[in-house]
């Protein structure tokens, strides 16, 4: 097939092209309206909530839902599925418990919220911390995620894909904040839905009808009526629930994700938001299953090899073929459109995630526990600005030396970890239980961090064994330690909560239960 | 900013009390709810692979994908159930909250977040 063919794709880098440009025009009309810390940080507060969740979709819908739950299905059948299943069920632990509270409390990170009537050098170092592990184990997932991709779609060598993406990324973040940002994640959202409705509806006239999907799959896969059952990809029950568990809690203490709801006027924005987003991102889900099993009626088992490892250009190869076929125009076209949206898939979401780790470096780190907040508002965004073109760098040279070597799926696992053991159990029970102190914030976030992490290097994955064995060292089976993890996160707040004498402060208490509830004092829309 | 608001003084309030306790009662249940059916959910999916790959109703459609899209109702279900129950009961008493908060804390803003900046006018 020529997707896999080394010679560079001039359509899709057309596409591409495109793509940069106009997100580079924004960029610049965002940047002439990002002055204040609140701009930089929140685009301050000016985003409706329909906007808010058209950009919360754009930021949480990465390449690995997209191609990869695509693939999933594609090679595994129903096991991808379950995947979809958890990322949207997700959106109702944020709804219920924290978005609201989130925007009431909080002015530019999580940490605000987090440490809210905590002392805050320790608590802010341990809740930087979260959000630093969590965007690093990502971001890195995401950006040699695109390397691959870009590599197999366009033609473009893996370190030039990786350097083109990053830096597009920085310009975004540097020069247009958090506006800039928004644009970007809504423009990719609309895109993205748009493209896989066309896809979606053409698998369908393809196939005859949504029911004959399914049994038009099974024909097409080796193995029968097992590929429309679950147990073929994730084969160990209990190891589904810690993944299931990991995804609906995790997406909960995701630091890029948070940080939008602090770029809306108000609570009611911030609620309305997640709604629409549950609504794009359930619909984008839902079609995740036209692409998977569309693909494996349409492809059939000799796509296989050309989707490669994990099945990730199975949608691309789909959309080849609904096009036309390979080497006609119609499929050429076709291709190079899945590429270009899969390209800017990557954009919103790295985008997204530099700027809530600048966050964290600039606003926590540097101006609440290294200057007392004492600097200047212009100092901290150029702190900012610093922070993020220090992170994408790293990012970017982490991506390149470690090159396609690096196990996303991996990464990614452990950001979810991470986030659903160490950022939630603090997050939340800082805004629901009073006896919650600093002791008990960092002892959580650390223990969370550092449960999942251990688990994860001890993890089958990482030592592949003989089939139905592991090879870790300690015996260790589960590839997700969120069924470990997440409890031990608890434990470690409470723990630490119990064995510190430390009285927090009554009438922060107050302000904050009061504030989260009603948001009396909230930060404000600022307008120019 | 809003120093002198009695943080104290509002959670005191009975409408406040009130406040809370209609969250919880969609809250709590709705949690509960939501984690159950999708923990449930994925239990099924490890360890009923036959009862999940019964097809029903038509070729194809099997017990697994239909209850997945259960959850797909569930999160839009839930999630529009919640926006009307905010309008329709939260959100009037939490007007009311504020408007006795003004009252309590004098010259705060009265309407709903975000709140204007203080004036300290002397009476």
């Amino acid at each position: 097939m020529t997707v896999l063919a080394a010679d560079i794709n001039e359509l899709a880098l057309s596409i591409f092209a495109v793509v940069l440009g106009v997100t580079l025009v924004i960029t610049y009309w965002a940047s002439r309206r990002t002055r204040t810390a609140t701009d930089f940080y929140a685009a301050s507060r000016g985003i409706t909530g329909v906007q808010n969740g058209f950009a919360i979709a754009g930021d949480y819908m990465s390449a690995a839902s997209f191609l990869g739950i695509a693939g999933l299905i594609f090679l595994y059948g129903f096991d991808g599925f379950l995947y979809s299943v958890g990322f949207l069920v997700a959106f109702l632990t944020v709804l219920f418990l924290l978005a609201e509270r989130m925007r009431n409390a909080g002015k530019f990170t999580m940490a605000d919220v987090l440490t809210f009537r905590l002392k805050q050098r320790p608590a802010r170092s341990a809740a930087a911390l979260g959000t630093l592990s969590v965007a690093a184990f990502y971001l890195i997932a995401q950006m040699v995620g695109a390397g691959v991709l870009i590599q197999a779609l366009v033609g473009i060598d893996f370190s030039l894909a990786v350097l083109i993406t990053g830096t597009a990324m920085l310009c975004y973040v540097v020069f247009g904040g958090m506006i800039a940002t928004t644009w970007v994640q809504i423009i990719k959202a609309i895109l993205l839905m748009t493209c896989t409705i066309i896809l979606s509806i053409l698998v369908v006239v393809e196939v005859g009808s949504p029911w004959d999907l399914f049994s038009k799959a099974r024909e097409e896969s080796p193995l029968g009526d097992a590929y429309l059952a679950p147990g073929q990809f994730l084969t160990s029950p209990i190891d589904t629930l810690s993944l299931g568990i990991a995804l609906v809690l995790g997406t909960a203490g995701l630091p890029h994700i948070l940080m939008r709801f602090f770029t809306v006027p108000t609570a009611k924005a911030a609620r309305s938001s997640v709604v629409w987003a549950m609504a794009l991102i359930g619909a984008f889900y839902i079609m995740t299953t036209a692409l998977g099993f569309g693909a494996r009626a349409i492809l059939g088992e000799g796509g296989v090899e050309a989707a490669g490892s994990g099945g990730n250009l199975a949608a691309p190869l789909l959309a080849e073929e609904l096009g036309g076929g390979p080497g006609t125009v119609g499929g050429d076209i076709f291709l190079a459109v899945v590429a270009a949206v899969a390209f800017a898939t990557i954009l919103a979401v790295v985008a997204g995630l530099v700027l809530s780790a600048s966050g964290a470096v600039a606003h926590d780190i540097w101006s609440n526990i290294i200057r007392h907040d004492r600097d200047s508002e212009a100092e901290e965004v150029w702190a900012a600005r610093v922070a993020a073109v220090a992170i994408g760098l790293i990012a970017i040279a982490i991506a390149i030396v470690g090159g396609e070597g690096l196990n996303v799926s991996f990464m990614v696992g452990l950001a979810f970890a991470v986030a659903a053991s160490a950022n939630f159990p603090a997050l939340l029970l800082a805004l629901t239980w009073r006896r919650f102190n600093t002791t008990g914030a960092v002892t959580g976030a650390l223990v969370g961090i550092f449960s999942s992490i251990i688990l994860i290097i001890v993890s089958p994955n990482v030592w592949p064994g003989a089939a139905s064995e592991t090879g870790s060292p300690i015996g260790w089976t589960l590839a997700n330690p969120g069924i470990v993890s997440i409890p031990l996160g608890f434990i470690g707040c409470w723990l630490g909560t119990m064995l510190s004498r430390e009285r927090t402060s009554e009438e922060r208490w107050h302000e904050l239960v009061v504030r989260s509830e009603t948001g009396l004092g909230a930060e404000r829309a600022v307008t120019h | 900013m809003d120093r002198t608001v009695d943080w104290r003084a509002i959670e005191a309030q009975p409408e406040f009390r009130e406040l809370q306790e209609k969250r919880r009662r969609f809250v709590v249940p709705a949690t509960v709810f939501f984690l159950g059916w999708y923990c449930g959910f994925v239990i099924l999916a490890g360890y009923a692979e036959g009862f999940m790959g019964e097809e029903v109703l038509v070729d194809g459609l099997t017990v697994g994908y239909l209850l997945a899209l259960t959850q797909f109702v569930m999160v839009w279900g839930l999630g529009w159930a919640y926006l009307r129950y905010c309008d329709r009961v939260l959100d009037p008493l939490r007007e009311r909250v504020l408007a006795r908060a003004g009252e309590v804390a004098e010259g705060t803003a009265t309407d709903a977040a975000p709140v204007r900046d203080r004036v300290e006018t002397p009476r």
